[in-house]
């Protein structure tokens, strides 16, 4: 069993036309038990900025604080909102900090950067990036998220669609993976609004 | 504020003893005081005054600006901030400071506060409540007047913030480490004792944050000497209500917000001024 497998998940991000969507299940598992389907693994840092987390969930919930921190100071000293790409550089940099003793998790980050100019971008566990512009997976169903997204995706979708995409291609792929699933939700990244919708998905 | 009547400056005699012993922050006069924390203050006295009110939906911050010049490029092209300013600064959402001194000492404080706040949220997941702030502000500042032979900080600060615990609250800390809570205070300047009594005079626990703004440029306006006052020599800043119960909302006043509380002080000032010389007519009369 790897520590990465212990609480199970499914995080996708994609890239559409002048929007980003980001979507993870809710499971909260212990191995095989599930313990809590309201669990969040995609957190606000900001209006154009969010990041989801696969892995050990502690961890995750650990560096969702410690990020709040450092963009708390930085918003407090440059007197603006992180950008996305810059925020990406970050948690490589505080990923990297503990290459010895690793945070297990795998972070998804998606967010709207200069001029609204879609980003997405993904990290192992030790802040290897990787940017693209088309989609990026992380967590247990990573593999079937690869397939769904390969099969499904195409550039340049408008918000609704986007959301369709990333609703059907989430689902498809944690369904066929018994420790993510339990539910999804998924955020869709404009430059004047968010959308956040829950999905009603198999319970088991 | 009542050190200041004694200090060196103004008594002559009291400087020639205090030469032999203002040389080490950490050591004693005869007559058990610390020259150097005095001389801080005294520092901060040549500074732009700060005044802060207290009310029951917010503070007040209002300060002089000293660095006064068209050729300051204070609004970053055009792009106000509620994050800083010449003489406001902002600590943590539910917290922010006006500094009376050294801006560069000033700069080291607040990064300091900033830091041990965020420290707070992330151990606490809650934010610092405001007097514990202050504490651990004062309690590094009373390091430098014991320890290691470093100066004093040259700066005051007056504090306003908000806590689920004790509401809104107004504190002053000085360069001894020493800080206390007030309703309304006055630092810096040359003039902060006669501010402090014009405050006495005028303040009132039910003021609102718009009478509180009123009655700061009242009294900078007497403490400053000058009824010409502008937004280019006043900077004003509140800490009040945020959209949730739970939450404050620091913000400082652009130059316009700024103009529209000038304009309607001086028309109070003026009308006031009216029927004061209409009841000396009417007196005269009789």
């Amino acid at each position: 069993m790897s520590i990465l497998e212990y609480n199970g998940s499914g995080v996708v991000a994609m890239c559409g036309k002048n929007c980003v969507a980001i979507a993870s299940d809710m499971r909260y598992g212990v191995q095989q038990t599930t313990v809590a389907t309201d669990m969040h693994k995609v957190y606000k840092m900001h209006d154009k900025v969010y990041i989801g987390m696969a892995g050990l969930a502690t961890d995750m919930q650990t560096l969702v604080q410690r990020f709040r921190f450092r963009l708390k100071m930085y918003e407090l000293r440059e007197e603006r909102k992180i950008k996305p790409n810059v925020f990406a550089n970050l948690v490589s940099s505080m990923l990297y900090q503990k290459r010895f003793g690793p945070y297990f998790v795998e972070p998804v980050i998606a967010g709207l950067g200069d001029k609204n100019k879609p980003f997405i971008c993904a990290m192992d566990l030790i802040g290897a990036p990787v940017y693209t512009d088309n989609f990026l997976v992380s967590g247990t169903s990573s593999e079937e998220l690869y397939g769904v997204c390969e099969a499904m995706y195409r550039p340049n979708l408008e918000p609704d669609d986007l959301f369709e995409t990333v609703s059907q291609c989430l689902q498809a792929a944690v369904d066929r993976d018994c420790l993510a699933g339990w539910g999804a939700e998924v955020y869709v990244i404009c430059p004047d609004r968010v959308i956040h919708k829950t999905l009603k998905s198999r319970q088991d | 504020e009542n050190l200041n009547e004694t200090s060196s400056s103004k008594n002559p005699q009291l400087a020639m003893s205090g030469r032999r012993y203002d040389g080490r922050t950490t050591t004693f006069s005869p007559e058990g005081r610390l020259y150097q924390v005095e001389y801080a203050m005294e520092c901060i006295s040549h500074a732009g005054a700060c005044t802060g009110i207290l009310t029951k939906d917010g503070v007040v911050l209002a300060a002089e600006k000293k660095v006064q010049s068209k050729l300051l490029d204070q609004e970053h092209n055009g792009a106000p901030s509620d994050v800083s300013s010449e003489k406001m600064f902002k600590i943590d959402d539910h917290i922010a400071v006006s500094v009376a001194g050294l801006t560069s000492d000033a700069n080291i404080l607040i990064n300091h506060a900033r830091i041990v706040a965020q420290q707070h949220t992330f151990t606490f997941q809650e934010p610092m409540p405001v007097e514990q702030l202050i504490q651990t502000m004062c309690d590094l500042k009373q390091v430098y007047t014991q320890y290691g032979g470093q100066r004093p900080f040259g700066v005051s600060f007056l504090y306003a913030g908000w806590d689920p615990h004790c509401g809104f609250q107004l504190y002053h800390s000085d360069p001894s480490g020493n800080y206390n809570a007030w309703k309304a205070t006055a630092i810096g300047g040359a003039n902060d004792a006669t501010t402090i009594s014009l405050l006495k005079q005028e303040y009132k626990e039910d003021l609102t944050i718009d009478d509180a703004i009123l009655l700061a440029i009242k009294v900078l306006s007497k403490s400053l000497d000058t009824t010409t006052l502008t937004p280019e020599k006043l900077e004003f800043s509140v800490l009040k209500p945020g959209q949730q119960a739970t939450e404050a909302k620091f913000h400082i006043l652009t130059p316009k917000e700024v103009t529209e509380y000038l304009d309607r002080a001086k028309a109070i000032r003026e009308k006031e001024e009216a029927q004061k010389k209409k009841e000396e007519e009417e007196k005269g009369k009789k």
